[in-house]
């Protein structure tokens, strides 16, 4: 074979991926319209609620003449750079995928491809991981600052070349830094440091976001300290970030004007990002690879504990030996237990919204309204459960992957399997639902009776969610997934989402009317009726009957379709 | 031609490769047989390109894998102990790709693509996508994209795993074929009978280290039973000798 014929433009490396998403679109499969239409359904209404939401505080920033206009250039400024840390951080973890981690590199590196071909084929992927969710970001409120601003239609070609190169530059960066990081350690042991990196970078934004208060900034009486909030994020280096030169290129751009010194700022960093990470990658990238070949040693191989707290604990060896490999297959892999940490920043926000909620403002309605938030709350953690069940507890059974084989094999029943899944996923879920509830309801200090009512009633509805998102991975599974995130956006997974949320529905109702019914007569000092009694403890009766039945059906469900099943992965 | 030289590789203070030397002629089937944990996968992984040695050089078709890794690799075919295929791509497309990263581009790809189907046995899967195919349709796929671009040398890593006797027997001959063709072929493999059968030369590789090399006739004549069978010399050459204890275990 002639080496000279070998030469192909880099996009014939991207072919594949082309061909199989095409492939993938002509040979549907079940629940893909459902999926389609709901999470497209979600997408939408986000992209109409940015643009609307960019075009309300634009249109009214524009009410205040200079001082808007600056607030609109610094707003914009500070946007961008929002994602540029965001884009940066992104094509870490996604670079160390494209570059090191992918299984079909196995099949180009051995294949006669030139190291820059190959270089730039990794990037445009990267660029496209990293960055389609920025740019789906970006443009609704993009869009939505130059309706607000009545700007020309060149605005439009103004955002397109100054987002492009925008891209690129944090994502070039992220690719050079993990090029460094793959050549000091090695490429699996890096990728657990970036996903921990990620996951505190992400809490940390999501918790300073929250205790800088913004909902301040809406008082009009606050309008000074608009100007002092957003000095506080200005910097002497400000200038020299491309998030500025975005911010300046695209307010000239909005007032129908033109910068070209920062857009030629961003073109000519953005290809020498490029260029300069490219040479990096043909000098340093093979070094990398061979490293991230090299298997990384176990943790917790030597964590005698867990096995000592787990034979305290009343189960049976075989459930007993289940729940120690799973915790231990979870703690090995970051990319799971590290989302806990978001989920710990996400439930501090939430306890701490209730925390700041000024309800004696309303010095007449502070008691209903406090009352109603209680069952605003339980809703809410019942949702959090549902979401946290979808994305831990339900891709439980999938999770086994092609090692299943064991199970079905070993002399176990797999209802005891299945159980063993249901306990070690009820206890974690149960203990957070109960912590957002109490702690929730102290924090607002509502009616005692409520207090109790929805201690035991997120316990009934967590034995239930559990149950049923169990039983539904089962009866779904997704033994060939990459990951768990794949298993919770499946059919199964979108269905179980479906039904949780109609349950969590039908149990507020059936707990919310005893008890704004007791709460009233109580309020009003009168006893309950007899009629209102029996309607009392039947609402109450029947919301048990459902979360029960919701956890043993789900439950049977799951255990006849495992034994069901007639082919096993492996 | 294959020409590996003084091939090293360490991970860590572990030293998985130590000094291999290898030679596979034109038209040549050469064994590389050794026990799990030899090196023998190890050793591949670097002729095919896919790990870095810390020392040694390795010639493909008198290309320097290191100071010409394109010509190098456009002469080698590879096929891995445990291939990737993209899932969601057909059989054709997945042999049109690969080609494409050969250089093929002619309107004679088409053909050559039905032909290698054929050959493998794979025709009437062309145009289904390879996440519905068995592992042996999946290994004799990989075959035929090595095979594909007309390779000069062929790296197989354990050849016969998953495939059926047929299969198996299908791919004996295409090597055969093909070494008669000129290609030279370095084939690792634990299943001694298909080295007995095939390999006009054996090396037998112990700790990173090649501990016989030669004809099988060779082999059995260095490990002193030039009667026996290539298993009990393997074992007698690769320390072997602990099985005898299995007994008293069992």
């Amino acid at each position: 074979m002639n080496t000279a014929s070998v030469v192909r433009p880099f996009p014939y490396l991207l072919l594949p991926t082309w061909w199989a998403s095409r492939n993938r679109a002509r040979r549907r499969e079940k629940g893909d319209l459902t999926r389609g239409l709901l999470f497209g359904g979600i997408g939408l209404a986000v992209i109409a609620a940015l643009f609307a939401g960019a075009f309300w505080v634009t249109w009214q920033a524009a009410g205040y003449d200079e001082l808007g206009d600056y607030l609109i250039r610094i707003g914009l400024s500070w946007l961008f750079l929002t994602f540029l840390s965001f884009l940066a951080f992104s094509a870490v973890v996604a670079s160390l995928s494209t570059f090191f981690l992918s299984d079909d590199l196995r099949l180009l590196l051995v294949a006669p491809v030139a190291p820059r071909r190959l270089f730039l084929a990794r990037f445009a992927r990267t660029l496209g991981q990293a960055g389609w969710m920025v740019v789906v970001f970006l443009v609704p409120v993009l869009a939505g600052i130059g309706f607000a601003k009545c700007a020309p239609w060149s605005f439009t070609g103004t955002v397109i070349i100054t987002v492009i190169p925008f891209v690129i530059i944090p994502v070039a960066l992220g690719s050079a830094v993990t090029l460094l990081l793959v050549n000091v350690f090695p490429a699996r042991r890096a990728r657990d440091i970036l996903m921990f990196m990620g996951l505190v970078f992400a809490t940390s934004l999501v918790l300073l976001l929250r205790f800088l208060q913004p909902e301040r900034l809406l008082r009009v009486e606050s309008m000074p300290e608009v100007t002092a909030f957003f000095a506080t994020l200005q910097s002497p280096l400000t200038p020299l970030l491309p998030s500025f030169w975005a911010g300046e290129a695209l307010f000239a751009g909005v007032q129908g004007g033109s910068d070209w010194f920062h857009m030629a700022a961003l073109w000519t960093t953005a290809a020498a990002m490029v260029v300069l990470v490219g040479a990096a990658f043909e000098r340093w990238h093979f070094a990398g690879f061979s490293k991230s070949q090299e298997a990384r040693k176990a943790r917790f191989a030597r964590f005698h504990g867990l096995a000592a707290v787990a034979r305290v604990l009343p189960l049976s060896p075989v459930r007993r030996h289940l729940l120690v490999k799973d915790v231990k297959v979870f703690l090995r892999d970051v990319s799971q237990w590290s989302q806990l940490l978001l989920l710990v920043a996400l439930m501090l926000v939430y306890l701490y919204n209730f925390r700041v909620l000024d309800l004696d403002r309303l010095p007449y309605m502070s008691g209903v309204v406090k009352n109603l938030y209680a069952f605003l709350n339980l809703a809410m953690a019942a949702f959090v459960m549902a979401t946290v069940a979808v994305r831990f507890v339900f891709p439980a059974v999938s999770a086994e992957g092609a090692a299943f084989w064991i199970i079905r094999t070993a002399p176990i029943s797999l209802r005891d399997f299945l159980w063993s899944k249901f306990w070690s996923g009820l206890v974690p879920v149960l203990v957070l639902s109960e912590v957002l509830i109490v702690a929730g309801n102290e924090l607002l200090g509502v009616d005692p009776f409520l207090k109790r009512m929805s201690a035991v009633a997120i316990a009934f509805m967590a034995f239930a969610l559990v149950g049923l998102a169990t039983g539904l991975g089962a009866r779904y599974p997704r033994f060939a997934a990459d990951n768990p995130s794949q298993v919770a956006g499946s059919y199964g997974g979108v269905a179980f989402m479906i039904v949780a949320v109609l349950f969590i529905l039908v149990m507020v109702g059936l707990l919310g009317w005893p008890s704004s019914v007791y709460l009233f007569n109580q309020v009003r000092r009168r006893p309950l009726t007899d009629v209102q009694q029996v309607m009392f403890y039947a609402c109450f009766a029947t919301a048990a009957a459902l979360s029960l039945a919701t956890w043993l059906l789900g439950m049977r469900t799951g255990v006849r379709a495992l034994e069901a099943m007639d082919r096993t992965p492996a | 031609m294959i020409a590996v030289e003084n091939l090293v590789k360490r991970f860590g203070a572990f030293t998985a490769v130590d000094g291999v030397s290898i030679t596979v002629a034109p038209g040549q089937i050469h064994g590389f047989l050794g026990p799990n944990g030899a090196g023998k996968t190890t050793s591949i992984r670097m002729i095919a390109g896919l790990l870095r040695p810390d020392a040694g050089r390795i010639l493909v078709n008198g290309h320097d894998l290191a100071r010409e890794p394109e010509s190098a690799k456009a002469a080698l075919g590879f096929i891995p102990d445990r291939p990737f295929i993209y899932d969601k791509l057909t059989a054709g497309e997945f042999l049109q790709f690969h080609g494409g990263l050969y250089g093929m581009d002619g309107g004679d790809t088409a053909a050559r693509i039905t032909e290698m189907l054929e050959i493998f046995e794979l025709g009437r899967w062309q145009h289904e996508l390879v996440e519905s195919f068995s592992h042996g349709m999946k290994q004799r796929l990989v075959m035929s994209a090595a095979f594909l671009h007309r390779p000069t040398a062929v790296l197989v890593d354990e050849p016969m795993v998953g495939l059926d006797p047929r299969g198996a027997r299908l791919i004996k001959d295409i090597f055969r074929l093909m070494a008669a063709r000129g290609v030279a072929i370095l084939m690792s493999t634990h299943t001694l009978e298909v080295a007995q059968e095939m390999c006009d030369l054996i090396s037998i590789i112990l700790k990173g280290k090649i501990i016989a090399h030669g004809t099988v006739a060779d082999v059995r004549a260095m490990a002193g039973t030039p009667d026996e069978e290539l298993t009990p010399v393997f074992l007698k050459l690769t320390g072997g000798g602990a099985l005898q204890e299995i007994d008293e275990i069992v």
